[in-house]
């Protein structure tokens, strides 16, 4: 009995030692992770709710957009304080968004390249396509980046101006790394969305497809004032593709996710998006909800919209109709609705602006294009289009609290109140934490002492 | 030997061949409440002749003649020697041994007597803390212990109590002790789904608290090992005694108040102020339709004082409340020489000092002891609680009812325009009024929410112990831990503003928490020549934690009147986790003795756990001490008034285990959906050589006594090195995700101690004094050179200790311009200042950490009086309001302000430290030191007066006692601290690093309360 009394408790501990190694319960060891196709595919989808997260495509870099590039149509009435930093011009190398953009820029960076890392374990005859998708993503992340932590293109040397530093597939994860040329970053994105527009299917569910490819290819271009490039891209969009401009304009916002899976057909929720960020009423979040929306639609009602912003509207302009309480914009109701990315609309008028800029009329004349979009607003036609401004006025009420604001005035050379576009303060802070963790990091000009 | 027994033998047939022997008898009960002691000895002085008390405290036995006195001693208790004179009945009452020299100790796995301890522990009576009207344990032991910080981070009810042990000793896994109830390691993390934390402690009944040991040094822990670096609380509840059931009723009544309130300004003031802001920015428009709008768009409510329709609000006064509390304890205790019981219920009712918020719990306890024969020992502990907490939103929300400061003061409760509260629903336009007031009014949050948190709560343990020899037991135990909690919150529509769902929303969280251990040990006790005096214990533990979590969330309900998750109509998310950890670990201790002087100890523990790197799995941790008691040395034993000397010394190895399950693993999450398609992602980056944190400590202190022990206390000094400690690295954010948690790093604290007690004055007044005094010096003496933060300026920096406010030195107000400026180191070490806070030079401008901590408590009683009084202080640190820059802005935004910013810059040449009023300027509202406040206290933290009723009453009624009583807890405050109360750590925020933050924290509860309690 005594002996037996001695042992128990030592063969009770043997049998333990056994107990230490325990599997993960809710989450998946990284040797589990990714070992198939399915999993890498998975991943790729993660990577899209990485891209729409709120602080990146989920609405925060539109609404930054919105709020540093404007000059007295809009008011940010809010308690947050980075975004409130933003407003006022005024950012301080602590500002959370600064931070929150940079970090989750990079984490679905890290995603892409995971997946592009391990396409070998994709099924062949999907694996073009769930590479391309990766860079495409990965490509208009880095051109997001790029567009508020450096100087923009047509500012200075884009050869010399630092940009944000490059991570690919292939960099060492771990490595401080400093920040490449803003040129150097442009070649990534040009080279990752151009794989991505020859690569990708012209339908693809909701996901990303050539066109979408196309019509980012046709900003960046536009950002570098490189019009012919932006025409054939944006005029490619326009080509009987199956996207049409919604008839009303209301229509073409606040459309909740479709949640279909037949890649083969178009699944997004209007025929006028050619990308968007997709909401269900269980996954994702539209922060152009959360800030331009009322309490009634579920936002914070954060950004008044002022009358020098109604004063713009014509009478009888059907946008002038889409807002509530003379207060908010009601681009972003519903708070389930997707984020528009890319709407046909923009691609209108981009291939107006860079026809009238190159005196071409490729695809259609700048007036016929200008035209469509007037029509849809219920506005009568134009008969003529005499100056730039007219298309760039045409732009700003069309795509307005979209996200377009402070890129089209820099691209195009404008001021923001007193600030002409080059003014350093309309740029990010690189975050004041990945200087203190990497003091390579070049800091902006207008945050540092010099 | 044999000439002894025959000498013995010769008296006795002396004694009873010549004696004329006399019978003597009585009653002996504890001097404190009149209960029966049973097991007393009761010796005839001078004699071997001696007897017990039964289970009733009757003794009787024989005298011889020409003895005339009796003594009467029992462990715990001072030892009496009665003259019989006369008397055949002699009954006695014995006092509590305050020098508690011989009280006994629990220590890991085991008791000790106290003379005999190497380590160092503090001790806390149950019967000290047992009426007090706080929720957890943990809140009345503050002040009551050295070296014990204690710090409730808001007045909200049952929520995370912080508890630092010898400071803390790491900065990325846990800081709080490890708590054994009754041998068993019990849950005690947070396991809230909002952001503020919940108690799991609070499910312990404190009037089931026999004594609170906490193990603070090496020697004492180490026996814990992997988890002991931060410190054991060992909580040892009620048990039976044999002899008659007593049982004890106790009823108290009371009411919380506030300790402070903060002024803000008024209409006038705050009227003024914001068009001197709007006008210096050039937005006095703005300014004015503001005010137009959140006066309930009525100009006479601000404009105009002589109105009648003026408004001045002080918002304050629509969220503080007087809170009630009641609570009812029952307890019986009692058994015979083979089975034991103590069983108890008790039900406590608290309302907070804020709307809305109330704790509510019920416990039951049953303690059972049987021995089955001269071998075999068994017994059950069973601990069932429920409790019902309604909490209220985190400090940083819109809702939570302390940020109605914010609104503007002339705005009236009650919209004039509806007649309901301002900002609520029109019922006429059916839409809810998102732009008045200023923000949301936390007031709709308390009429039309419910955030309600329901704890079962199951500990227990079943043990059987074996007699295997004399000298050698076994011991076998099995303890369970089981929570289970639901979490149910509703915001009806009048909420929307704040909650985002504008037809109401709801959530329901569940979470399970199971938690078992196993621990079997022998140990083996024995005397060798009567000088050698070995204690050995040693055996193994396995504990296993599994936890479950589940949450939903549904929106679009019919209306308030369904508010269960069932009538959403649309269900917006569903998530769950599941996590597992195990430990398996080896101990051992043997306690030497030689000659009642010379102590020495040794303990171990070995840990392995599932939560670190495959080849990083197990820890060793040892210590040893050991112990010289001077006074029993021949060169000391007459040192006149010294009574009592013993040197101690101790050193070990201890570790910390307080990280996440998979704290190891690289892992990748499949929540990563979109647009309806399942994904995952990254989560965590793999670490596979992560090992344990280890502390070691040395300790050295001597405990004395002097005047008969009428003075007596303890001295220590220890020095805590942290080294390869657990942190949560910054990675570059390039590297995807960008924190690892790695071994990097050293952290030290150091630090002095001391204990006094005293009997100033012994008699029918009695005046007993207890302080106690703490000085902990931390210091990060590595972190690779990184500075890790946390909120606001908290940061974890090399060379100082955590938490420290690092960041922008505010440097006053330009007198030219009214610019707030700041600090610049330059280069060649002179210093200017700039009005760019993005150029100024970071540095550190505050410590959250205290110089010291000190309680003292002083005790009166005369007859049945008595009155105990307890000061407790933290001196010398530093709070961060982190709302400053909302409330303390020099009318930055709308937000109401303290009164202070009246004393802003307004004409050139004005010398002020208040930068000018602009509207949306920033003029001075970043993160700097301007909100910084030195925040150091003394509290008058408990006074009760108690009066035990005379024999001659209760005895007619049949009761053995009898005791009414008044109680306040913090009742005065004393400091220099601008905000509300200096014991702050805002819920939100609360971590490691983030310490000594205030953010629109409520105060701390001032509670009186009456109280009876009466024994039969």
């Amino acid at each position: 009995m005594k002996r037996l009394l001695l042992i128990l408790p030592i063969v009770f501990a043997s049998a333990c030692v056994d107990k230490l190694d325990i599997e993960t319960l809710t989450s998946v060891d990284t040797d589990k992770a990714l070992r198939t196709s399915a999993d890498v595919e998975g991943l790729l989808v993660g990577a899209y709710d990485a891209l729409g997260d709120p602080d990146l495509l989920g609405g925060n870099l539109q609404r930054d957009s919105e709020l540093m590039g404007d000059a007295g149509e809009i008011f940010w009435d809010g308690t947050f304080v980075a975004p409130g930093e933003i407003y006022n011009k005024a950012m301080l190398i602590t500002n959370d968004q600064a931070r929150a953009t940079w970090l989750d820029g990079y984490y679905c960076i890290t995603i892409c390249n995971l997946v592009i890392k391990n396409l070998n374990l994709v099924t062949e005859d999907r694996k073009e396509r769930v590479e391309a998708e990766a860079r495409f993503i990965r490509g208009l992340v880095y051109f997001e980046l790029v567009k508020v932590y450096a100087r923009t293109y047509t500012d200075g040397n884009p050869a010399q101006n630092p940009g944000v530093p490059i991570v690919t597939e292939e960099s060492d994860q771990f490595a401080k790394i400093p920040r490449s040329t803003v040129q150097a970053v442009y070649d990534l994105v040009l080279s990752d969305l151009t794989f991505a527009a020859t690569n990708l299917p012209a339908t693809n569910n909701f996901f990303a497809t050539t066109y979408a490819a196309r019509a980012i290819l046709s900003r960046v271009y536009l950002m570098q004032n490189n019009y012919s490039n932006a025409l054939t891209n944006a005029n490619a969009v326009l080509q009987n593709t199956g996207f049409t401009l919604t008839a009303d304009f209301d229509d073409a916002f606040n459309k909740t996710c479709l949640q279909g899976t037949d890649r083969s057909k178009n699944g997004n929720a209007t025929k006028e998006d050619v990308f968007a960020i997709q909401i269900t009423t269980q996954d994702g979040t539209n922060n152009l909800n959360t800030f331009f929306a009322d309490a009634g639609f579920g936002g914070r009602g954060d950004i008044f919209i002022d009358p020098p912003h109604f004063a713009l509207y014509e009478d009888g302009d059907e946008r002038a109709g889409l807002f509530f309480d003379d207060t908010y914009t009601a681009k972003f109701n519903n708070q389930f609705g997707n984020v528009p990315i890319v709407r046909l609309a923009e691609m209108y008028l981009t291939r107006a602006e860079c026809n009238f800029r190159l005196g071409s009329s490729v695809g259609a004349s700048p007036l016929a294009d200008i035209n469509t979009i007037r029509e849809r607003a219920d506005l009568p036609p134009l008969t003529t289009i005499s100056s730039l401004s007219q298309i760039l006025r045409e732009r700003r009420l069309e795509l307005a609290f979209e996200g377009h604001l402070l890129h089209d005035l820099k691209r195009t050379q404008s001021s923001v109140g007193p600030l002409y576009f080059d003014n350093p303060s309309l740029i990010f802070p690189i975050p004041q934490r990945e200087i203190l963790i990497n003091p390579d990091l070049e800091q902006n000009e207008a945050y540092t002492n010099n | 030997m044999q000439r002894q027994l025959l000498i013995v033998l010769l008296l006795l047939i002396s004694v009873v061949t010549h004696g004329q022997d006399r019978v003597v008898s009585g009653v002996v009960r504890a001097a404190e409440d009149g209960t029966p002691l049973p097991g007393v000895n009761v010796v005839v002085k001078g004699t071997n002749i001696g007897t017990t008390t039964d289970a009733e405290g009757n003794y009787k036995i024989s005298v011889p003649s020409g003895s005339e006195t009796l003594l009467f001693s029992f462990i715990g208790l001072r030892s009496a020697e009665v003259t019989i004179g006369g008397r055949s009945i002699v009954d006695v009452s014995l006092e509590s041994d305050i020098t508690q020299l011989s009280e006994v100790v629990v220590v890991g796995y085991g008791t000790q007597i106290k003379q005999d301890l190497t380590g160092n522990i503090a001790r806390v009576k149950g019967d000290e803390i047992r009426n007090l009207p706080v929720q957890t344990f943990e809140q009345s032991i503050q002040g009551r212990a050295a070296g014990v910080f204690v710090e409730t981070g808001n007045g909200k009810l049952g929520q995370g109590v912080k508890m630092r042990i010898r400071g803390a000793s790491s900065v990325t896994a846990d800081n709080q002790p490890l708590f054994v109830v009754d041998n068993f390691i019990i849950t005690n993390e947070n396991q809230s789904s909002a952001t503020a934390a919940t108690n799991p402690l609070v499910d312990i009944n404190p009037a089931d608290i026999e004594s609170i040991e906490i193990l603070k040094d090496a020697s004492a822990s180490a026996i814990y090992g992997a988890r002991a670096a931060n410190g054991v609380v060992i909580i040892t509840t009620k048990r039976g005694k044999a002899g008659r059931t007593s049982f004890n009723v106790g009823y108290q009544s009371g009411v919380s108040t506030e300790t402070n309130r903060r002024e803000f300004l008024n209409t006038a003031q705050y009227v003024e102020l914001m068009r001197e802001a709007g006008k210096a920015s050039g937005r006095l428009a703005r300014i004015e339709s503001r005010l137009d709008r959140n006066g309930a768009g009525n100009r006479n409510s601000w404009a105009d004082p002589s109105s009648p329709e003026y408004v001045n609000t002080d918002w304050q006064d629509q969220v503080f409340q007087r809170g009630k509390f009641e609570q009812i304890d029952v307890s019986a205790a009692g058994g015979n020489d083979k089975t034991k019981m103590y069983t108890s219920l008790s039900y406590s009712d608290q309302e907070g000092i804020l709307i809305g918020n109330r704790f509510r719990r019920l416990t039951g306890r049953i303690n059972l002891d049987h021995q089955a024969n001269d071998k075999l020992t068994y017994g059950i502990n069973f601990n069932l609680a429920h409790s019902i907490n309604n909490r209220l939103s985190d400090d940083n929300a819109f809702s939570t009812p302390m940020q109605i400061v914010a609104l503007m003061p002339n705005t009236p409760v009650i919209d004039p325009r509806t007649g309901l509260l301002s900002g609520q629903l029109d019922p006429d336009t059916g839409t809810p009024n998102s732009i008045f007031p200023l923000y949301y009014n936390p007031l709709l949050d308390a009429k039309f929410s419910q955030r309600e948190t329901r704890v079962i709560r199951n500990f227990g343990s079943a043990y059987a112990g074996y007699k295997i020899t004399d000298k050698l037991n076994f011991r076998s135990e099995f303890g369970y831990d089981l929570l289970y909690q639901h979490e149910e919150r509703y915001f009806g529509q009048e909420t929307s503003r704040n909650s985002g769902f504008p037809n109401g929303f709801g959530t329901d969280a569940w979470t399970s928490v199971f938690n078992y251990t196993l621990n079997n040990f022998f140990s083996y006790n024995t005397v060798l020549n009567s000088e050698h005096t070995l204690e050995v214990i040693g055996g193994m533990s396995y504990q296993e934690e599994k936890s479950d979590f589940v949450n939903v969330e549904g929106q679009q309900f019919p209306s308030n009147s369904y508010k269960e998750l069932n009538s959403a109509a649309v269900v917006t998310l569903g998530e769950s986790e599941e996590e597992q950890s195990v430990f398996l670990s080896y101990f051992s201790r043997a306690n030497y003795k030689f000659r009642d002087k010379y102590l020495l100890s040794f303990s171990g523990r070995v840990d392995g756990s599932s939560r670190f790197g495959p080849g990083n799995r197990f820890g060793f941790f040892p210590a040893v001490s050991a112990g010289w008691i001077l006074t029993e040395e021949d060169f000391l034993s007459d040192a006149g008034t010294l009574e009592f000397l013993k040197f101690r010394v101790s050193y070990g190895l201890t570790g910390n285990a307080g990280i996440p399950p998979y704290a190891s693993r690289g892992l990748f999450s499949g929540n990563g959906s979109y647009g309806g398609i399942g994904g995952a992602r990254p989560t965590q980056l793999a670490n596979d050589d992560l090992r344990w944190e280890q502390t070691a400590q040395l300790n050295v202190g001597f405990d004395f006594g002097f005047l008969n022990n009428r003075i007596n206390g303890e001295i220590d000094y220890y020095v805590k090195k942290t080294s390869d400690l657990i942190l949560n690295v910054n990675l570059p954010g390039t590297a995807g995700i960008p924190n690892q948690i790695r071994n990097i790093g050293n952290m030290e604290n150091r630090g002095f101690e001391f204990v006094i007690n005293s009997e100033n004055l012994v008699g029918e007044f009695r005046w007993t004094t207890s302080l106690n005094y703490a000085r902990n010096r931390n210091k990060i003496t590595n972190l690779d050179n990184q500075v890790i933060e946390g909120s606001f300026l908290s940061r974890a920096v090399e060379g100082e200790p955590i938490g420290i406010f690092f960041g922008p030195q505010y440097a006053g107000v330009d007198p030219a311009n009214g610019d707030a400026l700041y600090t610049v180191i330059n280069a060649d070490g002179t210093r200017s200042t700039t009005n760019d806070v993005n150029t100024a030079t970071l540095m550190k401008v505050g410590d959250p950490n205290p110089d010291f901590i000190a309680g003292m408590t002083n005790t009166f009683s005369y007859k049945g009086l008595e009155l105990s009084i307890l000061f407790q202080g933290v001196f010398g640190y530093q709070v961060y309001n982190g709302g400053g820059k909302f409330m303390t802005a020099n009318g930055d935004f709308f937000d109401n302000q303290t009164v202070d910013q009246l004393r802003r810059w307004q004409n050139v040449g004005d010398i002020t430290d208040v930068p000018q009023a602009r509207y949306l300027g920033g003029n001075g509202t970043a993160e700097s030191s301007r909100y910084v406040y030195d925040a150091g206290y003394l509290r008058l933290k408990t006074v009760t007066l108690g009066y035990n009723l005379p024999k001659e009453i209760t005895g007619k009624a049949k009761l053995t006692s009898a005791r009414v009583y008044v109680s306040a807890q913090n009742l005065l405050t004393f400091t220099n601290y601008e905000g509300w109360d200096p014991e702050v750590n805002a819920d939100t925020y609360a971590s490691n690093i983030n310490q000594g933050i205030d953010f629109y924290s409520a105060p701390q509860p001032k509670t009186i309360t009456f109280g009876i309690n009466i024994g039969f």
